[in-house]
């Protein structure tokens, strides 16, 4: 019975079919805000509103032709994008979404699994590399490294800001986090510096305009994802879209005090507490243009690690003088 | 500086070295010289009139014998153009690209579309026709005919 | 490590066909290498066995979005060789097309330049205040872009006094936007963060390699053929010469902005004082053997037509040379020592034309053609189709 359920939860919820869901839903949220704010008006033919767009989108991609360079490593080449979508939903597994246990308010709930979450968030980066090595094309090689020089920016600034929360709640476990927030709202304000930064951190980790460099579409042709098409490519988007989900995921329970109030209830807050970020997303996304990678690098060291290293202060202080 | 300026420069500074001074239409100069005088009048007009630096075009045309060149440059308030003849037979000519860089992509073109020989120009690589087009072919000669050649896909089907 | 990239000829940064091969060390180029002669018509050996007449429609297809003036420089030339002189009304329609086409080509511009830095905000902006431009064109002329407007010794449709007053309206509206784009351009720091700096063609350079309109305007080269050489009525016009002095992709999109600004003006003084009168005179079948030079300042710049006759109803010769071939000395120069990033922004900011800059002759060009070619004039008609499409959606009220 408990294996049954298990798998129940691995594949329907909070697992494969949910996130599955919910992120063509996030992803057809951030093209209509991004579209409307152009001006234009995003998807609304497939479905009712375009809700079916990116699953439509989808299962497009699916059914192309996949094609293999010929100098490509095959077998690496065809495990990335699998091997990405994995890591992916075993982070989103992290996240204290209501889990019909009453005991627990994560699937997978540890002390320290916020550190792991983080790590996994910061595989599908790898992955994109290990992606654009093996596809042995000249634009490929250049987005792999403007993939990886991009990493030395940001990893540390959203690695401090993410963890200064942390350390004011004195746990490393994100349930735990949760909880602390949820009966000490007030104590969400001093880390607002640090909300702003991660805010910024996440969307270059996601590639997303302004760091969207590595697969700079009039640049490089498609940098990281060049040569890969069909099925692979579209187990790589619905990984960008489910890394957004979790990324937005981990931002609410830490900065925004998690979801609390058992199925349903929690359920609302989830959605609603993810699509506020994402709305802050792509907003960012659609009013800035694209920087060089020399220029993110710059700007990560300079304007947000600081910021970071400031907030970290900020909480050490709050943590001496109140509790 | 204005037209009658530049006419009494040309008549009196290039005086036996230029033909043919022609001032048709309000800001249009025209006159021809020699292939062996165009380098030294071409230098002396640059630097004699203020904003000379300015080559737009080299045209060729096909006159049956021989082949005129005009050379249009322009200036701050109009153009003056350079005529100049070579024989079809021996089409050789020095390039001002030492004169004037910007000239190169134009006489690539002469080149490649006349046949015409071009001493000392920089790039001496075909502007237009591609690197598969039969040799000898000049397409804007007045004689050319072309009969094309089949067509073969590389890696296709015969 | 050095190594080869090809940008081109099929790229998605170039809307036309041209192939740059760049020879770069990490992320900064060393060396480039220009090859043209994909998009190669043969227009020159076509005109030489058309009549006069038929040479407009030829010199018109030479590009989609300069198209009317190619067809400008063209007439003029020939009415000065038939000794005809168009009515003052005509000229003046003539110039309105003229003036309308270059505010449709600079807001063009600015989208692209925008696509390329990635800010595609700014270019859905500029593309919907195209649309202002193009529905104006297309009720003087009838079409959004080849207008058909030029016939040797005038022009071919009158406008009425409804329709000024529309685009009187229209250039109001426009007037206002391009201002909030010159905010915006001029102080969005991750936009500016792309073009300051980028590109630099020194003042010695853009005169040595001959560079022309706003590229080397915005150099500081004060070289503009509607002010140093201008036909007809032009020096009527109250218009500045727009200079910059940054010689990078942020002056030459200050200086497109800012022609923008002096193009309303013309429009406007070209609407409020047209003459009444005619429109065209008619002109003669043959010319006789006279030789003239035409020079225009397209969009991209200096357009010179070098038209030479016979006696005959067919030109001797007609040379064409579009600005955006004299830019490409000079677009080699600001490619050396740049980073790769910046490859599109500097091959846009000369707003290359490639269909413009190869028309000399090839009567077989499909050998190298066979490919899968998308010319700037497809994509154009394309987008005319679907705007034709448009409006059973639903009223949208003009102007947008």
């Amino acid at each position: 019975m408990a294996a049954l359920k298990t798998v129940v939860y691995l594949l329907v919820y909070p697992g494969l079919i949910f996130l599955f869901v919910y992120s063509t839903f996030a992803e057809w949220f951030d093209r209509k805000v991004y579209a409307r704010l152009q001006n234009r008006m995003g998807p609304t033919h497939t479905g009712r509103f375009g809700l079916l767009q990116p699953i439509a989108d989808f299962v497009k991609l699916l059914s192309k032709e996949d094609i293999v360079p010929d100098r490509a490593d095959k077998k690496l080449f065809s495990a990335l994008p699998v091997v990405g979508l994995a890591v992916v939903i075993t982070a989103g597994l992290l996240l204290p979404v209501w889990y019909f246990d009453g005991s627990a308010t994560a699937m997978v709930s540890f002390p320290g699994d916020i550190i792991i979450l983080l790590y996994l968030l910061s595989v599908p980066t790898l992955i994109c590399f290990l992606a654009a090595w093996s596809s042995t094309n000249v634009f490929s090689t250049i987005g792999g490294t403007r993939v990886l020089t991009m990493l030395f920016g940001y990893e540390v600034p959203l690695f401090m800001s993410v963890l200064s929360p942390a350390i004011l709640a004195n746990s490393w476990q994100l349930s735990d986090i949760a909880h602390f927030y949820q009966h000490k709202p007030l104590l969400l304000l001093p880390n607002l510096i640090g909300f702003v930064v991660a805010l910024i951190c996440v969307q270059a980790k996601l590639e997303r305009t302004p760091f969207d460099i590595p697969h700079a579409e009039t640049e490089i042709v498609g940098g990281t994802f060049t040569e890969y098409s069909g099925k692979k490519l579209g187990f790589f988007r619905l990984m960008t879209d489910i890394e957004m989900v979790v990324s937005s995921g981990l931002l609410a329970t830490v900065f925004l005090g998690g979801f609390p109030g058992g199925l349903w209830l929690g359920l609302l807050n989830y959605v609603v507490k993810t699509l506020f970020i994402i709305f802050l997303l792509s907003a960012m996304r659609a009013m800035t243009s694209r920087i060089r990678v020399d220029q993110v690098v710059n700007f990560a060291w300079k304007y947000l690690a600081p910021l970071a290293v400031l907030q970290l202060l900020i909480v050490i202080l709050v943590k001496g003088l109140l509790l | 500086m204005n037209d009658e300026q530049i006419l009494e420069i040309i008549n009196t500074r290039f005086a036996g070295r230029v033909r043919d001074v022609s001032h048709p239409h309000a800001r249009r100069i025209f006159f021809a010289a020699d292939p062996k005088d165009l380098p030294a009048v071409i230098a002396g007009l640059k630097e004699a009139v203020p904003g000379m630096w300015y080559i737009a075009t080299i045209s060729g045309v096909d006159l049956g014998e021989t082949f005129e060149i005009v050379y249009h440059f322009g200036h701050d308030n109009g153009a003056v153009n350079i005529k100049t003849r070579v024989p079809k037979a021996a089409p050789h000519i020095e390039s001002i690209t030492s004169i004037i860089p910007g000239a190169v992509l134009y006489e690539r073109e002469l080149q490649d579309m006349f046949g015409m020989t071009i001493e000392r120009i920089p790039d001496p690589r075909p502007l237009i026709t591609p690197e598969d087009w039969p040799a000898g072919n000049f397409p804007l000669r007045k004689d050319w005919t072309f009969e094309r050649v089949p067509e073969v896909i590389p890696g296709g089907k015969k | 490590m050095k190594f080869q990239i090809p940008i081109g000829p099929q790229h998605p940064a170039l809307k036309e066909p041209i192939s740059l091969r760049m020879t770069v060390e990490g992320e900064v180029i060393r060396d480039v290498d220009i090859r043209l002669g994909y998009n190669h018509r043969g227009l020159e050996k076509l005109a030489e066995q058309r009549n006069w007449t038929q040479n407009i429609y030829l010199t018109e297809r030479i590009c989609g979005i300069c198209s009317h003036s190619h067809t400008t420089c063209y007439v003029q030339g020939v009415e000065k060789l038939m000794e005809i002189e168009p009515p003052r009304r005509g000229v003046y329609i003539r110039y309105l097309v003229s003036e309308l086409e270059r505010i449709h080509s600079h807001l063009l511009w600015l989208g692209i330049a925008g696509h390329e830095a990635g800010f595609d905000s700014f270019f859905m902006y500029t593309w919907r205040d195209r649309e202002v431009v193009m529905d104006l064109l297309e009720m003087i002329s009838g079409n959004r872009v080849h207008y058909a407007m030029n016939t040797i010794g005038g022009v071919r449709r009158d406008v009425d006094t409804a329709l000024i007053q529309k685009i009187l309206d229209g250039i109001k509206i426009l007037r206002e936007r391009s201002e909030f784009y010159f905010k915006i351009g001029a102080n969005e720091p991750t936009f500016v963060g792309r073009l300051a700096g980028v590109g630099y063609l020194s003042k010695e350079n853009a005169l040595a390699l001959c560079a022309v309109g706003p590229t080397a305007r915005a150099s500081g080269v004060a070289r503009d053929v509607r002010k140093n050489d201008p036909h007809a009525f032009y020096d009527e016009m109250p218009f500045d010469l727009i200079t910059a002095d940054s010689c990078d992709v942020l002056g030459r999109t200050v200086v497109r902005i800012k022609e923008l600004m002096e193009s309303y003006k013309i429009c406007e003084h070209l609407l409020k004082t047209l003459p009444s009168g005619d429109i065209a005179v008619k002109a003669p079948k043959k010319a006789k053997p006279n030789e003239f030079v035409s020079r225009y300042e397209a969009p991209r710049g200096e357009n010179i037509h070098y038209i030479k006759s016979n006696g005959t109803d067919k030109p001797e010769r007609l040379k064409v040379r579009a600005p955006t071939l004299a830019n490409y000395p000079a677009t080699i120069e600001m490619l050396r020592n740049g980073f790769i990033a910046d490859i599109p922004l500097i091959f846009a900011a000369i707003d290359p034309c490639i269909c413009c800059a190869e028309r000399t002759v090839e009567l077989v060009n499909a050998r190298s053609g066979e490919e899968s070619v998308v010319r700037f004039s497809d994509l154009r008609t394309l987008a005319a189709k679907r705007a034709s499409n448009r409006t059973a959606k639903g009223n949208v009220p003009w102007p947008l």
